[in-house]
């Protein structure tokens, strides 16, 4: 929806064109033209669809073989296989993250209202296994999985419209139309984030077998199987989830990505991942070479951060950011590029600011509420953050100073929501205060409450994850005191933090901001709509989650923008729905509920020197699962 | 008589581990939170977001709505045919997860164990019999840099010399074409060229602190009056100090096998983080931390069980070793 911005450096990446005459001689890797020779696989022109999506490279047409090497964390890093296969769903992220392109469907086209879009899927298309790929896969999904109470007692929200789940209708076997009970303006953009996958990640042919509706004998599968105890749990552990490691653990399971899971997968055991080539992919180059180019994907495991930085500058890494991307590891790898036979990633990060504080809008005490409402007691708490100083002691003088919101490359970006009261000047913040009412000072030359208690601010930041908060906290309480607000800061674990900010408990919570290059897909900090992040009024969003019935009535201004965003979900013409968030974006500045420190700066990965046709500087973000959009599947090693 | 102390002890392990088995799952839920909470927030680390209706799936799947003691008392009924439960954070059954770590940990620790005798036991005597000797103050200062080194940093400290200075392959047990290998000899071999590193490193403690126990164990006994009567019978000096003061002296080195196997498993886990082993250590905390209770709760009892046993074979070996010692 949002990103019509740019940035040179990946504006020419890769991009799909569809529907592309599909003439030339197609080619296959070796290893597969033997095996057709051998009689153990279908030709190639009966495993491609019959218009296969034809894809540029970056650079060049590339020649098959070789492997891609990268590095998985000890646990819970089944995302960056998912990152680097890319999500398969009916749409992508163009690479330069500026809209959406056709993906595993060939077209759609959408009703008037925005509520019903009809796919057209590729004729001829094969899982992995060499088995059609067809409309009744998504029905299945749809009908059987997403509308079974028994599979999800609460569908997810993104194929839940006013209420009621996505409903699917099947035109003929590679058509297929996706209903809502109302518009859906933002629906295309929702499939090209990585947890939308759903509607074509399980194979009905495969996956039915674990599924009461098509097997009578389901029960005695559950009963042999250990540890399930139930269909829906046996069907998860054998078809994967769609963020989960399980969804990498069985080899049977047919897919539609470029590589296939070989061996055991990812799991607690594991200490190597191997992907093998899909022979099955349907994507071709555009002199109608089968992709990938890459034979093999091998993922080794190492459960310390440090020991992942140690593989990446001794050249053992060719493409990867995860885990390695902390901005501080820059001079190390800059120091072994050339021993390690690496470049070094330069990541656009699309997080707005590494660190806001988000005060506590629905504080339990009415005097500090009071305090932490007057937008000129916030004001003046922003303009008595020296926040140079704060960049060049603990960022490395790495970022400048910034409030929230989209960051200046995007086209929504808000230059009042960004850098409104980042000067430092400590009078007048003196005066701003003074003049709301807070004038009385204590021997110790703190501000007193009316009833002439001292103000305090309790702060928490988890410090293991982050101990750059802790720093950051440290200077801005010596930086406060000069305005006589007093600040305490600790550091607790992670889901201490969390339990005191659901159960609001907190007078101001830190976290990194989100929303710098996706502020309509992460708009949680200029909208109360996560209840484990908008941390500035978990009440509100409460409230807003449930309709009112629960939490507490946000303010007017904060009404203003959820019925906004109400209306963006549905808008479907595209530069409305900009011009809505551009309203909730000046809402959300002129109300100012959190501020922040510092622009994050981006984030830093290697990339083998010798990989073609792969991305050198791309934008960093969990709903632009990098470096999936640049489609690594062209990515090639040249022949030596 | 030593077969019915056996089996007694075996038949009280049964309460025990049971009362071990409340006590961890206890123990697991005692944070604040769940294990939806801890994972959400791994989530919010790297912006990725669950929607309410998911995360209430996810709650009702694991049943994490219900009260604790219907919790516990559906794990410890499905443990007593052997079925562990399925591990929150792997989404797979906790048996499939445990056992092929634990195989792995056993052999390190049986390696580290015989490393640790094979090189405290010599030394220590060594020490003992040329007491304030040149080669007895080599030995001492060397186990107390051992002693005083923290393993994770040696451990850091080897691979970064291993990979800058000789481009070696240290993290993990095996070479990448062997990872997923089935075994062989060939993938056997690979074990040994990677094993000697985490030895190494896990072992510098344990031998520094034997060498300094057997040293004064032997010396208590080297002058005692029968050491001087055997002496006076003739016997050469070598033997009469193998056979009788070493053999008492050997009394701490039994007793304490009942510890090297629990220790290796969560004594080790830093070092094992740093060095990616493939080991029970790292797993363990990683569930500890993420509150996978099936699973943390899996390796509390292993490692309860390991306990037990360790002890049971030292005192029957101590019961062998030292005629003074009695069973009952």
């Amino acid at each position: 929806m949002t990103r019509n911005w740019r940035f040179s450096s990946v504006a020419a990446l890769a991009v799909g064109v569809f529907l592309h005459p599909f003439t030339a001689q197609a080619g296959e890797a070796p290893a597969l033209a033997e095996a057709v020779a051998a009689g153990n696989l279908p030709p190639l022109e009966e495993r491609l669809p019959a218009q296969p999506e034809v894809v540029t490279g970056l650079e060049n047409i590339g020649t098959y073989g070789g492997k891609l090497r990268r590095m998985l964390g000890g646990s819970n890093d089944h995302n960056s296989i998912l990152r680097i296969i890319s999500p398969q769903g009916l749409t992508r992220w163009k690479a330069d993250f500026s809209g959406v392109v056709p993906n595993v469907a060939e077209s759609w086209e959408t009703n008037e209202d925005g509520s019903e879009f009809t796919f057209k899927l590729r004729e001829g298309m094969k899982w992995s296994d060499g088995e059609p790929f067809t409309a009744d896969d998504v029905v299945f999904f749809v009908n059987d999985l997403l509308n079974n109470k028994e599979f999800y007692p609460n569908p997810p929200a993104r194929f839940v419209v006013a209420g009621e789940p996505m409903q699917a209708e099947k035109v003929d076997d590679h058509t297929v139309t996706l209903k809502f009970a109302a518009p859906y303006g933002t629906f295309l953009t929702e499939l090209a984030t990585p947890l939308a996958q759903e509607p074509v990640l399980w194979a009905k042919h495969y996956c039915q077998q674990f599924h009461p509706a098509y097997n009578d004998d389901v029960q005695a599968m559950v009963d042999e199987t250990e540890a399930v105890e139930d269909w829906p749990a046996l069907y998860r552990l054998k078809c994967g989830e769609v963020e989960a490691p399980n969804r990498w653990s069985n080899p049977e399971r047919p897919t539609l990505d470029p590589w296939v899971v070989t061996g055991e997968g990812y799991s607690a055991g594991s200490t190597q991942v191997v992907m093998e080539r899909n022979p099955y992919f349907w994507q071709v180059d555009e002199e109608g070479n089968q992709l990938p180019y890459i034979d093999t994907l091998e993922m080794g495991v190492a459960q310390d951060n440090e020991a992942l930085v140690l593989e990446a500058i001794a050249g053992n890494i060719d493409f990867q950011r995860r885990k390695i991307s902390n901005p501080a590891n820059k001079p190390v790898f800059a120091e072994n590029a050339e021993k390690g036979g690496f470049e070094i990633l330069d990541m656009i990060n699309s997080n707005s600011n590494s660190m806001a504080i988000h005060f506590n809008h629905t504080h339990k005490n009415p005097q500090m509420r009071d305090f932490i409402r007057n937008k000129d007691v916030r004001v003046a708490l922003s303009l008595g953050i020296d926040r140079e100083e704060i960049i060049d002691i603990v960022y490395q003088g790495q970022g400048e100073p910034y409030q929230i919101g989209p960051r200046p490359t995007h086209v929504l970006y808000n230059e009042q929501l960004g850098k409104q009261h980042t000067e430092y000047d400590p009078d007048k913040a003196n005066e701003l205060l003074d003049a709301a009412g807070y004038a009385e000072m204590d021997d110790e030359g703190y501000r007193l409450f009316p009833d002439g208690t001292r103000i305090v601010f309790n702060a928490q930041y988890t410090g293991v994850e982050q101990p750059d908060w802790g720093d950051s906290l440290e200077i801005i309480k010596e930086q406060w005191e000069e305005i006589g607000i007093e600040l305490n800061s600790t550091s607790v674990e992670r889901s201490i933090y969390y339990s005191r900010g659901e159960a609001n408990e907190h007078d101001f919570m830190v976290w990194g901001a989100p929303g710098g290059l996706d502020p309509t897909l992460s708009p949680r900090d200029v909208l109360a709509v996560h209840p484990q992040a908008s941390w500035f009024g978990i009440p509100w969003t409460r409230w807003y989650l449930s309709g009112g019935s629960e939490g507490e009535e946000p303010t007017e201004s904060m009404k203003k923008r959820l019925a906004l965003y109400d209306s963006f979900k549905q808008e479907a013409d595209q530069e409305k729905a900009l011009d809505i968030f551009r309203q909730i974006h000046q809402e959300a500045a002129d109300e100012m509920e959190i501020i922040g420190i510092s622009l994050a700066p981006n984030l830093v990965g290697v990339v083998n020197k010798n990989l073609m046709n792969a991305p050198r500087s791309l934008p960093s973000s969990w709903m632009y699962p990098d470096p999936g959009p640049t489609l690594p599947q062209t990515w090639y090693w040249p022949e030596s | 008589m030593i077969w019915r102390y056996i089996l007694k002890r075996i038949l009280w392990m049964v309460p025990f581990l049971f009362g071990v088995s409340i006590v961890a799952f206890l123990l697991i839920q005692a944070p604040p939170g769940d294990y939806l909470t801890t994972y959400i927030a791994k989530l919010g680390e790297s912006n990725e977001v669950l929607d309410q209706a998911s995360i209430e799936n996810l709650r009702a799947r694991f049943g994490l709505d219900q009260p604790l003691y219907v919790q516990y008392f559906k794990w410890v009924s499905r443990l007593l045919v052997g079925d562990f439960g399925m591990s929150f954070e792997w989404r797979q059954p906790v048996s499939d997860l445990v056992w092929g770590r634990m195989g792995l940990t056993l052999c390190l620790s049986m390696a580290t164990l015989l490393f640790t005798w094979a090189v405290a036991f010599p030394i220590g005597v060594y020490s003992a019999v040329r007491k304030y000797s040149f080669g007895d103050y080599l030995a001492t200062t060397i186990g107390f840099i051992g002693l005083a080194t923290p393993n994770f940093l040696l451990a850091l400290i080897l691979m970064y010399i291993g990979v800058v200075h000789f481009g070696a392959d240290v993290g993990g047990l095996f070479s990448n074409e062997y990872k997923n290998a089935p075994w062989s000899w060939a993938k056997v071999w690979d074990l040994m060229k990677h094993l000697w590193l985490p030895v190494v490193v896990l072992g510098t403690s344990a031998t520094a602190s034997l060498i300094r126990i057997m040293r004064a164990n032997l010396l208590d006994e080297l002058n005692k009056p029968y050491v001087d009567t055997a002496r006076a019978k003739g016997l050469s000096e070598f033997w009469l100090i193998m056979k009788y003061p070493v053999r008492v002296a050997l009394n701490p080195f039994v007793s304490t096998i009942g510890w090297v196997l629990p220790n290796l498993v969560s004594g080790a886990v830093v070092t094992a983080i740093v060095l990616s082993l493939p080991t029970a250590g790292p797993l363990m905390l990683q569930a500890l931390l993420a509150q996978d209770m099936y699973l943390a709760g899996a390796f509390v009892l292993m490692l309860s069980s390991l306990t037990v046993i360790g002890m049971l074979l030292s005192d029957i070996l101590l019961v062998l070793l030292d005629p003074r010692v009695k069973y009952d």
